[in-house]
C-alpha cells in the first residue's frame, strides 16, 4: 500500500517541485494514477481547505497549494486519460448578474477543484437565463453562485425563482456566499447552503454530494 | 454652542471630548442607485445626498478619490472608451501593456473595477518599471474644494492617497491578487522593485496632502485578513507608520478604510500608527465584534462605523434595527474614541429613515459619557 503523505505534505506546503517530485517517486512504486489524484493531491488540498477555514492558513497558501497540484496534474493527466478517474460531483458556478467580482468566485473553484469536484464556471455577471441554462445543459449537483455587492444580491433571489419557474429547482442544490451574503439571507431566499469561505464550500459541498 | 458634526468627528478622532457620539454616514451607493434609476423618493428628488443627510440629522461622508492626478513623462496613453468598458494601453519605448476596466453608473458604488490588470508576465515589469518612472504627481484640489464647501461643518471629505498603499497598488492594480502571491514567491525581487518605485509616488502624494487643507487623509482602503495578512508586517505596516509619523508632523491625522474581515490583521493595525479605522463593519458581515475590537485596541485607535451595510435592508426589521443600535451604544460605552457610521455604506436597498433612526438613538441615548 502506497504512503501519500509525503505527497500530502507537499501539497499543503505549496511546494510544487516536492509535489512533483513526489508523484514521479509515487509512479515508479506503481501506484495508480487515479490513486494519486484522489488520496495524495485532493487529499492534501482538502486539508488546505480545512487549515484556510480554521484561520490557519491565507489566500497565499491556498495559491500555492493549487498550483503544487495542477503542476502534478500536468504529468498525470496522459495517464488518467483511460483510467475516468471519478469526480466527486458536479458544480456550476458563477457571479450573478451586475457583479464582475471575480476573486471569491475563483478560490471557491480552486478549492472545489482540488478536491475532487468537476468545475464549470460561467465566470461573472452571469444572468438568472445563463444559470438557468448551465443548469439544464451541463445537470450539476451543485450551482454554486456569490455576490460581492449588495446592488447584486438580488440576483441570487432571481435565479432560485428561474430555477422553479423552469422546473429545475429539485435537481439542483443552491450554494451562495460573498461578503454581504449571510446564513440569514441564504434561508431568506431559500437557498441549500451558504459558506463563510472556500474551504467552507468543500465540507458544504461534500456534505450535499453525501446526502 | 453645540459641536458641527465635523467638530466632533475630528475631536473623537484626536481622542479629545465630545459631547454626544459623532455619526459621519455614507450612502453614496444608496445615492448613486437611486439617481442612477430615477427612484429616489419624491421628497428627494433633485437632492444632493449631503442635504439628504442634512434632513436625517446625520453627518455627511463625501467621498473624493485624491488630490492629485497623474500625467507621464515620455510615453503614451491610449484610451478606448467602449462603455461600460475602458482599456487603457500604455505605449513605451520598452513596451506596451494595458488594463480593462469597468464602470456602470447605475450600479452604486461608483468605482472602476478591474476586469484585466496589466502585468501577464514576467515580460511586463520593464515596462511597469518605466511607466512607474515616468510617472508625475500633480496638485489637484478644485473639486475637492468643491465638495468641502457642499459638506462645510455638516461631515467631512473623505479623500487621500487613492484605493492603495504602494504594495497593495502592485497586488490589485498592477498584478492582481493571485499573480501577485506567485510574482512575489519566484521574483521577489522584481516585486519589490516595483514597491520601491510605488513609494517614491506615494511620497509625492503625502507632500501634496501635508500641504492641502485635508484634516485626515485615507491611507488606503479594503482590507481582508485572508489576502492580507501574509504581508502586513513587511510591506504595509511599516509604510503606514511612515505616512502617519509623517503627516502627523504636519498637524494632520490619519485614517484608513479597513472594511473587510480585520480579525487576523486586528494586532498589526497597533503597529501604523494610524489614528481612525473607518467603515468597521462589524459581524454579521465579518467575524468581530465591535466590543472585541474596542477590546483589542483600547483607546489607542478611533474606530468609525460599527452599523454592518445589511441592517439597514428590509431582512431586518425595524426592531432588530434599534437593538442592533443600542447593542453597539452598550459595545463602546462610554462612548469616547468612537464615531458611529456605516461598515460601509447605505445599501440600494438600504431603508434612508433608518439613517435619521441612528440620529434619534444617539440623541436619546449617546451622550458622551454613556453609562457603561
Amino acid at each position: 500500500m502506497t504512503d501519500y503523505s509525503a505527497l500530502q505534505w507537499a501539497v499543503i506546503q505549496g511546494d510544487d517541485k516536492k509535489t512533483v517530485q513526489q508523484v514521479k517517486e509515487v509512479l515508479e512504486q506503481g501506484a495508480e494514477p487515479a490513486e494519486i489524484v484522489v488520496s495524495g493531491l485532493r487529499a492534501g488540498m482538502i486539508t488546505v481547505g480545512s487549515k484556510f477555514s480554521s484561520g490557519e492558513f491565507f489566500v497565499p497558501d491556498m495559491l500555492f497549494a493549487a498550483r503544487a497540484m495542477n503542476r502534478a496534474l500536468e504529468i498525470l493527466r496522459p495517464r488518467l486519460a483511460n483510467s475516468g478517474t471519478v469526480t466527486i460531483g458536479r458544480v456550476v458556478i458563477g457571479t450573478v448578474a451586475g457583479d464582475i467580482h471575480d476573486i471569491g468566485k475563483n478560490l471557491v473553484s480552486v478549492f472545489l477543484g482540488g478536491a475532487g469536484f468537476e468545475i464549470i464556471d460561467l465566470g461573472t455577471n452571469v444572468s438568472s437565463e445563463r444559470f438557468v441554462t448551465a443548469v439544464k445543459r451541463h445537470s450539476p449537483d451543485i450551482l454554486g453562485m456569490s455576490a460581492l455587492i449588495t446592488t447584486t444580491m438580488p440576483g441570487i433571489e432571481a435565479t432560485i425563482k428561474a430555477l422553479e419557474s423552469a422546473g429545475l429547482r429539485r435537481r439542483v442544490r443552491v450554494v451562495i456566499g460573498g461578503a454581504p451574503v449571510t446564513q440569514r439571507f441564504a434561508d431568506q431566499v431559500g437557498a441549500d447552503g451558504y459558506g463563510t469561505d472556500g474551504g467552507a464550500a468543500i465540507e458544504l459541498c461534500r456534505r450535499i454530494i453525501e446526502r | 454652542m453645540a459641536m458641527t458634526h465635523k467638530a466632533r468627528i475630528l475631536a473623537a478622532a484626536r481622542k479629545r471630548a465630545v459631547d454626544k457620539l459623532p455619526f459621519g454616514a455614507r450612502i453614496d451607493v444608496w445615492y448613486n442607485y437611486h439617481s442612477g434609476h430615477n427612484t429616489l423618493a419624491k421628497k428627494y428628488e433633485d437632492w444632493n445626498m449631503v442635504d439628504i443627510l442634512r434632513d436625517q440629522s446625520a453627518g455627511a461622508q463625501v467621498r473624493h478619490l485624491c488630490i492629485w492626478k497623474i500625467e507621464y513623462d515620455d510615453l503614451e496613453v491610449v484610451i478606448k472608451e467602449d462603455p461600460p468598458f475602458k482599456t487603457t494601453k500604455w505605449r513605451t519605448p520598452v513596451g506596451n501593456v494595458s488594463m480593462k476596466t469597468v464602470f456602470t453608473p447605475q450600479e452604486g458604488p461608483w468605482i472602476a473595477y478591474e476586469v484585466d490588470l496589466p502585468f501577464k508576465s514576467s515580460k511586463d515589469y520593464p515596462v511597469i518599471e518605466y511607466i512607474l518612472e515616468h510617472t508625475r504627481i500633480v496638485p489637484d484640489l478644485s473639486e475637492y474644494y468643491q465638495k468641502e464647501k457642499m459638506v462645510g461643518e455638516d461631515g467631512m471629505v473623505m479623500t487621500g492617497m487613492g484605493m492603495y498603499s504602494p504594495m497593495q497598488q502592485i497586488m490589485r492594480y498592477w498584478l492582481g491578487y493571485e499573480k501577485f502571491f506567485y510574482e512575489l514567491h519566484d521574483n521577489p525581487a522584481q516585486v519589490e522593485w516595483l514597491y520601491e518605485l510605488e513609494k517614491e509616488l506615494a511620497k509625492k502624494k503625502l507632500e501634496i496632502l501635508a500641504e492641502s487643507p485635508v484634516e485626515m487623509p485615507v491611507l488606503c482602503s479594503n482590507w481582508s485578513d485572508e489576502f492580507h495578512t501574509p504581508v502586513f508586517a513587511k510591506y504595509f505596516a511599516p509604510w503606514l507608520k511612515e505616512a502617519s509619523d509623517y503627516l502627523h508632523s504636519k498637524g494632520k491625522l490619519t485614517q484608513v478604510h479597513a472594511d473587510g474581515e480585520m480579525k487576523r490583521l486586528i494586532p498589526f493595525f497597533l503597529e501604523t500608527g494610524v489614528d481612525v479605522a473607518e467603515a468597521w463593519s462589524p459581524a454579521p458581515m465579518t467575524s468581530v465584534t465591535t466590543a472585541e475590537l474596542r477590546k483589542a485596541w483600547g483607546d489607542k485607535v478611533t474606530i468609525w462605523g460599527g452599523i454592518p451595510a445589511i441592517m439597514f435592508e428590509p431582512q431586518y426589521s425595524d426592531e432588530e434595527f434599534d437593538a442592533y443600535i443600542l447593542n453597539l451604544f452598550k459595545e463602546v460605552a462610554p462612548g469616547y474614541n468612537f464615531i458611529v457610521g456605516m461598515g460601509d455604506n447605505l445599501p440600494f436597498d438600504g431603508k434612508i429613515e433608518r439613517v435619521g433612526r441612528v440620529a434619534e438613538l444617539i440623541d436619546k441615548y449617546g451622550s458622551i459619557p454613556m453609562p457603561v
